[in-house]
């Protein structure tokens, strides 16, 4: 989808003199090669949002006593918000994903007198944590522990 | 406009870094239990029973992974659906963009606040 893109976005802070081409959007943006996983990580951002306002929804309704939480959770069952769900926990495990291969690299090479430790080691300790609160959170949330 | 968002620029990416971090960290289990488990019968109703799911809700630590589960989603949402816009060409509108979408994350995380304390 080659186009044109935003003629003031690689412009440099104090005119010059030297002419420079109009710039242009990749020719495989938005969904081709690498940009297909760069504009669904973009897209997710949806996803996101309305689990946000979901989550609000479900609190509110807790708030609101025991009918209206029930009724929640048996709105739930319906096939689109499972598949709505379902969607939602493709794309947190798509952005957890990506996002934890990026973090090592997105690291300062020093902090203070500090290196951060090596890249496969801090991607290990990402993953592990989010598998270990995730697995904690699980067994509280369906009574586990904390019955 | 473009000014208060350039200042608030540094809370907005905080809040988005954490929302990727955080928000997929904790939104991974409450999908799968409370938007799937329970709803389609994987987990036992009683898990989620009323009583428990209060109790569990309305402590200090509760209160506070709940509004990090509606406040953070809201605001990576919100930065992406605004670099999203970008992409696809809505350079020229992004102030109108980011402040409707800034202004829907700060509206829900504020409704969020509320809907923790009323607990």
């Amino acid at each position: 989808m080659a186009r044109a893109a935003h003629p003031e976005a690689m412009a440099p802070s104090k005119p010059g003199r030297t002419r420079t081409a109009p710039p242009q959007m990749p020719p495989k943006f938005p969904m081709q090669g690498r940009y297909r996983a760069y504009t669904i990580f973009d897209a997710t951002g949806l996803v996101y949002l309305l689990m946000g306002f979901g989550v609000l929804h479900a609190v509110r309704a807790l708030g609101d006593g025991a009918a209206a939480w029930q009724a929640v959770l048996a709105g739930w069952a319906n096939p689109v918000y499972v598949a709505f769900h379902l969607l939602a926990l493709a794309s947190v495990l798509f952005v957890g994903v990506r996002f934890f291969r990026l973090f090592p690299k997105a690291q300062p090479p020093r902090i203070g007198p500090a290196r951060p430790p090596p890249g496969p080691v801090i991607h290990g300790m990402l993953y592990a944590v989010w598998i270990g609160v995730s697995v904690v959170f699980v067994a509280i949330l369906a009574g586990g522990i904390f019955r | 406009m473009k000014q208060l968002l350039l200042k608030l620029e540094p809370v907005v990416w905080l809040l988005f870094g954490q929302g990727i971090l955080i928000g997929t960290i904790l939104l991974t289990g409450w999908i799968l239990v409370v938007n799937l488990g329970v709803p389609l019968g994987i987990v036992p109703a009683d898990a989620l029973a009323y009583g428990r799911a209060h109790a569990l809700a309305s402590n200090p630590i509760g209160r506070l992974v709940l509004l990090a589960l509606i406040a953070l989603p809201l605001w990576k949402g919100a930065h992406h659906l605004r670099s999203l816009s970008i992409d696809f060409g809505g350079a020229g509108r992004d102030t109108a963009v980011a402040g409707v979408l800034y202004g829907i994350a700060a509206l829900g995380s504020l409704l969020g606040v509320f809907a923790v304390l009323g607990l």
